[in-house]
């Protein structure tokens, strides 16, 4: 409990959870008021209106896009503390290596379903404003639209969680960015084209999203104009066990891995 | 008779091929300071990275008050320590620092504005770290390690960076810390630093103890440096 109360406390002594806020309002109202305002209908190529429940799911989904985010802010969370060479003083104080990656895991949980709150209440509040001033009626009934706002906090802290995980392998700070966007930005589109191996793609962190939340426009754009086909997804449910899953087996190795390492 | 407060048997450290530390064995005792000198790269970090948990030995033990380090009920009540006086982070100030090591070890924040005036640094407690001077930070991490009002102090090269003034009153700080039974453990390579701080000398060169005794039972003839040089050059040679 003092390692939680020692990693909440260091949290608020930095920038991070304002910058974090920032990042949610930007990523969840600031994009999906941009879209909402504009018309998705008036984008190149053209996308369906938000009085279509296509269109509205685009505008709110859309958050999937930046999830990278959630994770990054998880990365630098733990990989400052290597970069710092403060995760010396830390294992003094709390020698249980366990303890202080438990803690963190758990701080950055919490800080990850603020993250997802906020850019959920904000990217719906932002479509529902901008549909009442272009005097449009919601193509997505109420309902639907909050259960994929909830699912994109959950979401948001899942990712959160992997970056802390991701973070605690590497170690190096740049490293572990580059990996991440990498990965999220690079390597989960390639895969997703590759005949074959695209029949994986409902399983990796980016189709388990797409699967829990139903945001597949821009993967299947991508994937008509190169191979002809999107892969299928998992149901809603099975993208959601399957996010929670990578969640806890990064929160595994962020535990176990540095329990040996020396620090040397 | 009551354990030696530090206890260090056969410690051996390989990283590789590279034998860092071997067969290393000594104390330290209550109520005197021990300098463990020996020049850059012979082992002496890796032999307190060992003793403080941070570093897993291939064989041997390391206890402070009986136990190992990770089995302290309570580590920083026991044993403040020093291992990396750059580690803090720059955007916080010295005070969120304090705050912060306070909390990882469920210590009262009430002791922050103790051990900031007991380092003397009051004066900077509320600038940001990243402004900091090599002098500061010194004072910042002995800050630190003093917030658990600890018995025994464990420091990684502490007069590193320092000023002559600094250097003074850091050997000013250190007897009176002794002076009521408690234990300094302090490592060097800079020996004329310390010649007037420490009661005994622990000299370790390529990652082997070379000699240990009281500064007393050094030759009357030489001086510190030049036993030290000597020592060196005795094991260069063997």
């Amino acid at each position: 409990m003092t390692a939680f109360r020692g990693e909440l406390v260091r949290l608020f002594a930095t920038r991070i959870p304002w910058w974090t806020l920032l990042a949610a309002v930007l990523c969840g109202g600031g994009l999906s008021g941009l879209l909402a305002i504009t018309g998705p209908e008036n984008a190149t190529p053209p996308m369906p209106g938000i009085d279509t429940p296509e269109g509205a799911g685009i505008v709110v989904g859309l958050g999937a896009v930046t999830l990278f985010v959630p994770a990054l802010i998880g990365t630098i969370a733990v990989t400052s503390e290597y970069r710092h060479r403060t995760i010396g003083t830390t294992f003094l104080a709390v020698p249980h290596r366990g303890r202080v990656l438990g803690a963190k895991l758990a701080v950055y949980a919490l800080l990850g379903i603020l993250y997802g709150i906020v850019a959920s209440i904000s990217s719906g509040l932002v479509l529902v404003g901008a549909a009442a001033a272009r005097g449009i009626e919601l193509g997505t009934p109420t309902g639907e639209l909050l259960t994929v706002l909830a699912q994109l906090a959950v979401a948001s802290a899942v990712y959160m969680v992997l970056g802390v995980g991701i973070g605690a392998i590497a170690r190096h700070q740049l490293l572990a960015i580059g990996a991440v966007l990498g990965y999220f930005y690079f390597l989960e589109y390639v895969l997703m084209l590759i005949p074959g191996v695209n029949a994986l793609y409902p399983f990796l962190p980016g189709g388990a999203t797409a699967s829990l939340t139903r945001f597949t426009f821009l993967t299947d754009a991508l994937a008509e104009q190169t191979t002809g086909g999107a892969a299928a997804l998992a149901s809603p449910a099975l993208g959601a066990v399957i996010l929670v899953g990578y969640a806890l087996v990064a929160a595994a190795v962020a535990v176990w891995l540095p329990l040996r390492r020396d620090l040397a | 008779m009551n354990a030696p407060a530090i206890e260090i048997s056969g410690l051996t450290k390989r990283f590789g091929s590279f034998e860092a530390v071997h067969d290393v064995s000594f104390t330290a005792e209550a109520g005197r300071i021990t300098g463990f000198l020996g020049p850059n790269g012979a082992g002496k970090s890796t032999t307190l990275r060992m003793l403080l948990g941070l570093v897993r030995p291939d064989t041997g033990t390391a206890y402070i008050s009986g136990r190992p380090y990770r089995d302290l009920p309570s580590p920083a009540r026991t044993v403040g320590a020093v291992i990396d006086s750059a580690a803090a982070h720059p955007s916080m100030t010295a005070r969120d620092h304090l705050r912060t090591a306070c909390a990882l070890s469920g210590l009262p924040a009430a002791r922050i504005d103790d051990v900031l005036a007991a380092v003397r640094a009051e004066d900077f407690s509320d600038r940001r770290i990243g402004a900091f001077s090599t002098g500061m930070r010194q004072r910042l991490s002995l800050a630190t390690a003093l917030l658990g009002e600890p018995e025994i102090l464990v420091l990684d090269e502490p007069s590193n960076g320092l000023d002559p003034f600094g250097i003074a009153w850091l050997r000013g700080f250190l007897r009176d810390f002794v002076a009521g039974g408690r234990t300094v453990l302090l490592s060097s390579h800079v020996l004329s630093e310390v010649q007037q701080t420490i009661d005994d000398v622990v000299v370790i060169d390529r990652g082997r103890i070379r000699w240990r005794g009281s500064v007393s039972d050094l030759p009357d003839d030489q001086d510190l440096e030049q036993a030290f040089l000597s020592l060196l050059d005795e094991g260069a040679r063997r």
